[in-house]
């Protein structure tokens, strides 16, 4: 028999809801550094980019060497805003699905539910940080490549995978009612 | 504060699983995608006014890829904000809304608009089958225009119930 669920919603645990917060005021705090240090992130790159000519396809001829420096600059800053935009939708989407599986799911489906919500929605956006980093000294290819194996794959999945599980407890108990 | 219909809830996970997973797909498949487009671009040359012309096609078939990828990337950003909108606002219909007709007609509404984010998988494919501008035209007027209504008039009348009735622990 399905135990009887609340009619109010219960909290996830406190570590979860803190670390959904931490990632909403970094997130904050990158689109705030990135407008105030716009011009010393952009020297910074530019100048690790030309320490890497080989990396970014530097031949020495100012007309091809600017678009390229330009083309990597923009994927830098992409890289930024992506990691801000993301890291606010996550942090909020993690306080509400693990709200909800807090409330409508028990036992151990409620702690793995909760965990991989929370680990994928914290995870996820540091790959797009990840990715501007690696940019300026490995290139825009090969940072997403390193980005997507290590952070977006991974985190990613997590996330689709415990929203899906998430849906189809929900869904069966729809059914069941 | 109180919990909304679980099948409002599965529908706000819903919207956010299918945004996360319209992420993923468009990242990993975009230039498989994109060939994809351009194919049936070239498949179905009436509908996109193609004239024989190999510049002037180029152009079409770019200006179709172009916009098929925007319906799917504004598919997974509004998927993402409108299954959350529907979570944060049918939990205050729920807490605060106490007619039960009321509250009926709210959840229809939110959860009608939290369906918006479809507008543009719609778009996406009606421009790919019917052409650019009939198929925006399309997509608007019957998906994206009656969704976003009922999603307005929803936080509106929840705002209007907010402002008329007093919550529980003001009496």
């Amino acid at each position: 028999m399905t135990p009887p669920i609340s009619e109010t919603w219960r909290l996830p645990p406190r570590a979860v809801l803190l670390a959904a917060l931490l990632l909403l005021v970094t997130a904050e705090v990158g689109g705030a550094s990135m407008a105030r240090f716009k011009l010393e992130l952009a020297r910074w790159a530019r100048g690790e980019m030309q320490r890497h000519p080989a990396v970014h396809g530097l031949v020495g001829v100012r007309d091809v060497d600017e678009r390229a420096l330009d083309e990597a600059l923009f994927r830098f800053e992409t890289g930024l805003r992506l990691f801000h935009m993301h890291a606010e939708g996550m942090a909020l989407v993690i306080i509400a699905t693990t709200t909800i599986a807090a409330t409508l799911t028990g036992g151990a489906s409620r702690r793995a539910l909760v965990v991989l919500l929370a680990v994928g929605g914290v995870g996820y956006p540091l790959g797009y940080l990840l990715w501007s980093a690696l940019i300026p000294g490995l290139g825009v290819e090969r940072g997403k490549t390193i980005a997507e194996w290590t952070f977006w794959i991974p985190f990613g999945c997590a996330t689709i995978v415990a929203l899906l599980w998430l849906a189809a407890l929900i869904a069966a108990r729809v059914i069941r009612r | 504060m109180s919990r909304p219909p679980l099948i409002v809830v599965f529908v706000a996970v819903m919207v956010i699983a299918l945004g996360e997973l319209g992420g993923a797909v468009l990242s990993q498949l975009r230039p498989a995608a994109a060939r994809w487009v351009a194919a049936r671009v070239v498949a179905n040359p009436a509908a996109h006014g193609l004239s024989g012309s190999a510049e002037y096609d180029e152009e079409v078939r770019d200006r179709t890829v172009f916009a098929v990828e925007a319906g799917l990337s504004f598919f997974h950003t509004h998927a993402e904000g409108t299954g959350l909108v529907l979570f944060f606002t049918s939990t205050l219909v729920a807490s605060v809304v106490h007619g039960v007709r009321a509250r009926t007609a709210l959840y229809l509404l939110l959860t009608a608009g939290a369906l918006f984010p479809l507008g543009y998988l719609t778009y996406a494919l009606a421009v790919l089958q019917l052409g650019r501008d009939a198929g925006v035209e399309l997509a608007e007027r019957w998906v994206l225009t009656p969704l976003g209504v009922a999603a307005i008039v929803g936080i509106l009348g929840l705002a209007a119930a907010l402002v008329r009735r007093p919550t529980p622990e003001e009496g």
